[in-house]
């Protein structure tokens, strides 16, 4: 049962971050399961029609109006027309959208279900209640969140977020977190193992690494966007602080942003630009270069819903101190970190006690690698949105998908397989609000329309259905038939 | 509309590929319809100048006898009926009429294109004019200026299409070969 999948999002290479490299992982994840899998996108500058990536992965890069920090204008209908003739050249079955911010998304997402597709949407970020562009923003996703069929999370604090935000159904969403390539991200003298040897084996035949005498220097690094939300006013408070307290300290900060003049004005102030080195932004490729300087990661952020970074950096041998926020305690086990509330005292405390920590060698930072190779990997993640996949189609049944719940008064399987006929679509999107409920139907009784309209006017049978790329054949079914070849 | 493609082998080392989007005149119904445009065409343009002729018969050219009897033709029962007619109407929308007739009597109703291979020497890719009154436009590529033939796709309007193109050396740009028609390769 391999399905043709759509990815739709604003936000795909060449412009780099979370979110780009999350699709393009998992797509090429999904490709290796047999899974067939194209990129809708806006066009970027120098970057317009069709492309393909490693492995037959193929973008469109959609000819599209940009307005703010590549987010396309939101003209709820206009992406219609191309976005149903990409649609039914790849014979697309499910359409997955990412990131809530992304106008091509929700667009997708509403136009999809007009016409008969199956609909997935993942969650990347975090959102605040409070202030009017939340508020918007929260409209939007309700409006897009309204008829999806599911919804996945990165962590667990995000899904809580998300199913308040658009009051969806909690058992309609799943968490699947990021990973990351652990191939990239190994320390400095890493031996790579054999692979008869035992996964983890207690008697551990690598060298010890050389221990941290009491007066060795220890480097903390920091590598984030220098934004109020991560937390760089924290940093610039504990910086002065920690070197103080703890001699033989040393930071390395690499990242650019606005509140990096801050930053540079209070080591001039405190004169501590001999112990602490400022990198500007380094490329995603370099991060690694930089981790494998450093004993200790500081991420001070003060929002974060998953937080790959930590995950790299553990992977690097390094190890975190962090700030209980958002998803990141979820991510890495006890003996990886150590938490920090989100204030000035207490990361002093936190940072303090890590530099302890290592300085009596209790931490065996060696072995993080290979604990991170063993939980994260893309490959996992590829097959439990493969599961979604499957819920959704209906290849495993309602009641294996959601769980089942009996003598609760409620059936499983009641509201969750969503109909595709328009009054049952119109009555879920009445009941996003007085006003926004009948804006809401009449946006998607005009979309419906249209694609009636469309229906007419470029008919199915003059849409050329595009080839697939060529599937490499499975290693083991290769070798069969070269052996029965030279025979 | 979907194109029509057609192969021609003219010789053993050239290939010829045209499509148009002209509808087919295989059944005899449809090659009297085009019997019938055509004569209409020719009947239509005959009205025009017949028309125009009578407008300006005053200009010295329609005068005396150097091309015909132009005085009897005028003065006969028909030149009369004729010349009332036309002059109940205002010079400049005889004009503007007559440049619209003209234009769509000899404009042709469809695109041909044509693709020849010649083994060893190269291509020559044509595009039919829009009228009936200039020649196709042609273009040759010799082999060894062809860098690279590709079938790619691309966004056309509202839609994703498939198009053959020539890398031709030296140019910026590729060449695509069947610009108008749709051919679904």
């Amino acid at each position: 049962m391999p399905y043709n999948i759509a990815m739709v999002s604003d936000f795909f290479f060449p412009q780099s971050g979370g979110i780009e490299s999350h699709i393009y992982q998992l797509s090429s994840k999904l490709i290796d399961r047999g899974h067939k899998v194209i990129i809708i996108t806006h066009a970027y500058k120098g970057r317009t029609g069709v492309r393909y990536l490693t492995n037959g992965l193929k973008i469109y890069h959609v000819p599209f109006f940009v307005i703010y920090r590549e987010t396309t204008f939101p003209t709820v209908f206009s992406f219609f027309p191309i976005f149903r003739n990409i649609v039914i050249r790849e014979q697309i079955d499910i359409v997955h959208g990412h990131a809530s911010l992304s106008s091509f998304c929700g667009e997708a997402i509403l136009h999809a279900r007009t016409m008969g597709l199956r609909t997935v949407f993942t969650d990347h970020s975090l959102f605040g209640f409070a202030d009017a562009a939340s508020i918007l923003t929260n409209k939007l996703l309700k409006f897009t969140l309204s008829d999806v069929d599911h919804a996945i999370c990165v962590s667990h604090t995000c899904k809580e977020n998300t199913v308040l935000r658009a009051s969806l159904d909690p058992l309609m969403v799943s968490v699947i977190p990021n990973a990351v390539v652990a191939e990239n991200f190994c320390p400095l003298s890493y031996y790579p193992r054999t692979h008869d040897q035992i996964p983890i084996s207690p008697a551990d035949p690598r060298p010890s690494p050389t221990p941290i005498g009491p007066n060795d220097t220890i480097t903390i690094v920091v590598i984030s966007r220098l934004f109020y939300n991560k937390g760089t006013d924290l940093l610039i408070a504990a910086i002065p602080r920690i070197l103080a307290s703890n001699p033989n300290t040393r930071f390395i900060i690499a990242g650019s942003g606005p509140k990096a003049i801050d930053l540079e004005q209070m080591l001039e102030r405190n004169v501590l630009q001999d112990k602490v080195e400022m990198l500007g932004s380094v490329r995603h490729e370099e991060v690694r270069d930089v981790m494998v300087r450093g004993h200790i990661y500081l991420h001070p952020s003060l929002t974060e819903a998953f937080g790959t970074v930590i995950v790299e950096a553990a992977s690097c041998g390094l190890y975190v101190v962090c700030t209980r926020v958002g998803g990141i305690p979820e991510v890495l086990p006890q003996h990886m970190t150590t938490f920090a509330k989100p204030e000035e005292d207490d990361l002093v405390v936190a940072t303090s006690k890590a530099i302890a920590a290592l300085r009596s060698n209790k931490v065996r930072t060696d072995r993080f690698h290979d604990q991170v190779k063993m939980m994260y990997s893309w490959r996992d993640v590829a097959e439990r949105t493969e599961r979604v996949y499957q819920g959704i189609i209906g290849d495993i049944s309602p009641s294996e998908f959601y769980g089942s719940y009996p003598d609760q008064g409620w059936d499983v399987s009641g509201d969750r397989v969503r109909s595709f006929a328009l009054i049952d679509r119109l009555k879920r999107y009445y009941g996003c609000g007085v006003w926004a409920g009948k804006l809401f139907c009449l946006c998607v009784v005009i979309d419906f329309l249209i694609f009636v309209f469309l229906e007419m006017w470029f008919p199915r049978a003059n849409i050329d259905i595009a080839r697939s790329w060529p599937k490499k054949q499975p290693l083991d079914k290769l070798r069969t038939h070269s052996i029965r070849n030279s025979k | 509309m979907p194109g029509r493609l057609r192969v021609q082998r003219p010789s053993p080392t050239t290939v010829s590929f045209t499509v148009s989007n002209a509808s087919p005149r295989s059944s005899s119904p449809a090659k009297i319809l085009f019997g019938i445009q055509i004569l209409l065409r020719a009947v239509l343009f005959c009205c025009v100048i017949v028309g125009l002729t009578a407008r300006l018969r005053h200009l010295v050219l329609f005068q005396g006898e150097n091309l015909a009897q132009w005085q009897a033709i005028w003065s006969s029962p028909f030149g009369a009926h004729l010349c009332s007619l036309v002059d109940k109407y205002n010079s400049w929308a005889m004009a503007v009429v007559s440049v619209l007739v003209i234009y769509g009597v000899f404009k042709r109703g469809y695109t041909e294109e044509s693709l020849l291979v010649i083994r060893g020497f190269g291509i020559q890719t044509s595009t039919s004019s829009s009228t009936y009154l200039s020649s196709a436009a042609t273009r040759f590529i010799s082999t060894t200026q062809i860098q690279d033939i590709v079938i790619h796709e691309a966004f056309k309007g509202f839609e994703v299409r498939f198009y053959l193109a020539v890398i031709v050396e030296g140019e910026p740009d590729v060449l695509v070969v069947f610009p108008a028609n749709d051919t679904g390769f």
